[in-house]
């Protein structure tokens, strides 16, 4: 752990990683509230594909995630192959609010898991979780709060105003998704951009799930440091440290 | 108040071969002898201030037409034939449209459209006029001395069987009236083929209803602005290079090949921003409406330092354009040699990355296929875009500790301190610089690191901060006043060798949105007339238009063309020296107005 620091930039892992799914499902707001744990209500469609970058630390490895947010726009449809051609991992966004956005996201499941890297490992994430949520009071009184106002991604005029309405609003089951997920051997997250909610934990998961051990040894032709793989069953409470939100100002990790 | 335009008008058309010429008091010819005079004498002054460039005739100026041959083969940008917009539209004709949908009542109300058409042959308003033209000009001003409004102009994109696929105002495309509007449209513009003719426009009192014909594609502008028809014909064939950027002209006609009734709407899907940035920015933007470039004002030194860290360390065949751009505007390019730009491509281009979605992203660099059209309409490039955050280079700006160095490539050595919550990039001054790599691979690696590389050796030169600090000083705008040369409130000057333009930022009186929509419809009407682009009979030389509110003046010679405002009081003679004035300390500050030159690879 100590070591990490000095040695970050040669010990780093780069992990490429893919964004797909439906136009205005939140792609681009999900990498934002990762990358820069913000929020904007209103985005502009991403057009063509945005590259970014963020690190993290797992247990004593810093992960480099380069992650391509892809437009979801039909018409960008055929560039897709180029960019999860050499992803390790996948995050497929669906509108939980939006039945037909979970079929287009099976869709992209299947062509990943036709014609992608056959280890790639692939996250599906049913994201406005706020939108399904009883009280936005509830999400607590983040720095996000003058944007609870405004209304998630492209999904205008629909804030919810009490608890059943909100729920009311969902069109996918978390069940029913969670048992695709399972069936076709996703990680399943539900995620809100909005609140943060449940967004680092795709991250997570997913940098748990990355042979780590391999990407070194051909990326880098050199062996990976031993003992990294023991960590990876308890690496959940404290092993990626990306947000601040609990230790804010702190140094809590290198990103 | 009525009596001054149509006097001007008399004196700006002397060289017009009309009737009412040969009445011109000799008194108007005045200035223009006295212009022709200073002119030589500024001929004189720059040879004695030691410049070197070409000296350009003088005395040839009487031959403007020939001008526009102008033989700049090597130049950056490709000069556009100024005649481009009533020219290429050739291959439209005979392209039959309704050929979808009920035959028997487009017929029906084909037939119907034939016989009101032609009954109304005699009535101006409603009559549609292929080739408009501008016998009594001062009509024009005279309405725009009277028209205090500028509504909205309204945009339509449909394709030749009818289908709606694009309407700029909310309200229209809400409409349930929308398809029939469009019907309307196509089925006018059908009854015009079918007779073998083009619709160019129609005028129906103030209002002009403006056509272009793009099959598969129809443009339509609704606009009461009172400008000449050239300029939103310019306007619609923008539209279609922003369509065309999207999707390529193969693309368009193969989908539409197939399918005739294709919902290109649903295809276009969240590129409208793209087209409402471009007709937001159209509006105003002279560079656009005379097919230039307007370039970021920059020390010379500076602009060629930049310039040469964009050239390519190995051959890449791959490789188009290399672009920096900052505030909008190009700092330099890299071109390969003897390739050209055509400024509307750069246009497109540059209205395409300042998307919100791009330039406000926080992405360390995008990525999108873009056709552009001039360059080549049937395939996509690939354009790698990459802006560097104000952060990087906090030297030049007191930040707060607190930003962070996350996601940078540069900073990765620097321990980094977490990115606190509720500061956004958004909150910045507008100091963006941007790199722009434009190729035909799709290898974005190879691009990622070597623009990687540019970008640290501008950061590494200080050629980053020297041009955020040229911004943060206001280095790269100017006033009208600092000219110094009294009665002047505004211009525009167009340097024809460069194809590029430059003007001063809008001052009081033009601050006001409503006088700067004004003031651009004048000099617009003077563009036209002096390219004579609305089927005049002759291109001027030199107009002189006086409103109430101001003076302005178009003045074309051949290195320049120039359009000023000057207070209506101002005579004309002082216009003349004003004008002179303007195209002396044009001459003077060139080297940090335009880009002269760019390295090629």
């Amino acid at each position: 752990m100590a070591e990490a620091a000095s040695g970050s930039a040669d010990k780093s892992v780069q992990v490429k990683l893919v964004l797909l799914g439906e136009a205005a499902v939140g792609k681009s707001s999900v990498v934002l509230r990762f990358v820069a744990n913000e929020f904007q209500a209103n985005k502009e469609p991403t057009i063509g594909a945005a590259f970014l970058t963020q690190k993290c630390r797992l247990e004593d490895r810093v992960l480099r995630y380069e992650i391509w947010d892809t437009a979801g726009q039909e018409r960008f449809h055929s560039l897709a192959p180029m960019y999860y051609r050499n992803a390790q991992a996948a995050v497929v966004v669906y509108d939980i609010t939006k039945a037909a956005s979970l079929e287009k996201a099976k869709t992209w499941v299947k062509e990943l898991q036709r014609q992608a890297n056959p280890n790639i490992v692939i996250a599906l994430a049913g994201n406005k979780l706020d939108l399904v949520q009883p009280s936005p009071s509830a999400s607590g009184g983040s720095a996000e709060s003058e944007d609870e106002a405004d209304d998630a991604t492209a999904t205008p005029g629909e804030e919810p105003s009490s608890g059943e309405a909100a729920e009311s609003l969902r069109q996918v089951p978390r069940e029913e998704a969670q048992a695709y997920a399972q069936e076709a051997g996703l990680l399943f997250f539900e995620t809100s951009a909005k609140t943060g909610e449940g967004v680092v934990e795709v991250f997570t998961e997913i940098a748990k799930r990355i042979p780590i051990e391999h990407i070194l040894a051909s990326s880098r032709g050199g062996a990976g440091r031993p003992g990294a793989g023991s960590g990876r069953t308890d690496g959940a409470q404290g092993g990626v440290n990306l947000q601040e939100n609990q230790a804010k100002g702190k140094d809590a990790c290198n990103c | 108040m009525s009596h001054i335009p149509s006097r001007s008008r008399t004196a700006s058309r002397s060289g017009t071969p009309t009737p009412s010429r040969s009445q011109t008091p000799s008194r108007f010819r005045a200035p223009v002898l006295r212009a022709t005079n200073s002119v030589s004498s500024l001929h004189v002054q720059l040879s004695a201030q030691g410049h070197v460039p070409p000296v350009p005739d003088f005395r040839s100026e009487s031959h403007i037409p020939s001008v526009f041959n102008n033989d700049t083969d090597d130049g950056i940008l490709v000069p556009e034939a100024e005649a481009d917009v009533d020219t290429t539209d050739g291959d439209v004709i005979g392209v039959r449209a309704g050929e979808v949908g009920d035959e028997n009542s487009k017929k029906a109300l084909r037939d119907q459209l034939r016989k009101t058409l032609s009954r109304k042959e005699s009535f101006p308003a409603g009559t549609p006029t292929r080739r408009r033209r501008v016998a009594n000009p001062s009509e024009d001003v005279h309405e725009l001395r009277q028209e205090l409004s500028f509504p909205q102009r309204q945009y339509f994109i449909l394709t030749d069987a009818g289908k709606p696929v694009f309407a700029s105002r909310v309200e229209d495309r809400d409409s349930d009236n929308l398809a029939s509007i469009m019907g309307i449209m196509q089925a006018i513009i059908s009854v015009f083929l079918d007779d073998g003719d083009k619709l160019r426009c129609v005028n129906a009192g103030k209002m002009r209803i403006t056509f272009l014909l793009r099959s598969p594609l129809y443009y339509v502008c609704v606009s009461s602005w009172g400008e000449p028809e050239s300029v939103t014909r310019t306007h619609l064939e923008y539209l279609h290079q922003q369509v065309l950027s999207v999707v390529t002209g193969i693309q368009l006609r193969k989908l539409f090949e197939r399918r005739g009734n294709f919902d290109l709407g649903r295809l276009l899907t969240g590129a409208e921003s793209l087209v409402y940035s471009l007709l937001d920015k159209i509006e105003l933007d002279m560079a656009m409406i005379t097919s230039s470039l307007r370039c970021l004002k920059l020390d010379a030194s500076l602009r060629r330092k930049a310039a040469s860290a964009l050239i390519p360390a190995v051959k890449t065949k791959d490789l188009l354009y290399v672009i920096l751009v900052a505030h909008g505007n190009i700092i330099t390019l890299a071109r390969p040699r003897r390739h050209s730009i055509h400024p509307s491509d750069l246009h497109i281009l540059l209205n395409t990355i300042y998307s919100p979605s791009i330039v406000k992203s926080s992405a360390s660099a995008s990525w999108l296929p873009i056709c552009l059209p001039k360059f080549n309409q049937s395939g996509f490039v690939n354009a790698f875009i990459s802006f560097l955050s104000p952060e990087e280079h906090p030297t030049i700006m007191s930040l707060p500790p607190e930003i962070p160095f996350a996601n940078d490539e540069t900073a990765q050595s620097v321990p980094s301190t977490p990115k606190p919550e509720g500061v956004s990039l958004m909150s910045m001054p507008s100091l963006d610089l941007g790199l722009i790599c434009v190729g035909g691979g799709s290898d974005f690696e190879s691009l990622h690191s070597w623009a990687d590389a540019i970008i640290q050796r501008l950061s590494d030169e200080g050629t980053v901060t020297s041009i955020r600090q040229s911004i943060l000083a206001g280095a790269i705008e100017y006033s009208c006043s600092g000219l110094g040369i009294p009665g002047l409130r505004h211009f525009i000057y167009k340097s024809r060798s460069h194809v590029q333009i430059t003007s001063p930022i809008f001052e009081d009186p033009y601050e006001d949105l409503h006088e700067r929509r004004r003031l651009i419809t004048l000099y617009q009407i003077l563009h036209d007339n002096i390219h004579a682009k609305s089927g005049q009979d002759l291109p001027l030389k030199l107009q002189y238009i006086r409103t109430d509110r101001e003076g302005v003046l178009g003045w074309i010679t051949q290195p320049f063309e120039m359009y000023i405002a000057v207070s209506p009081r101002l005579p004309k003679s002082a216009t003349i020296g004003a004008a002179n004035a303007v195209a002396r300390w044009v001459k003077k500050e060139e080297a940090s107005l335009f880009l002269r030159d760019a390295p090629v690879f």
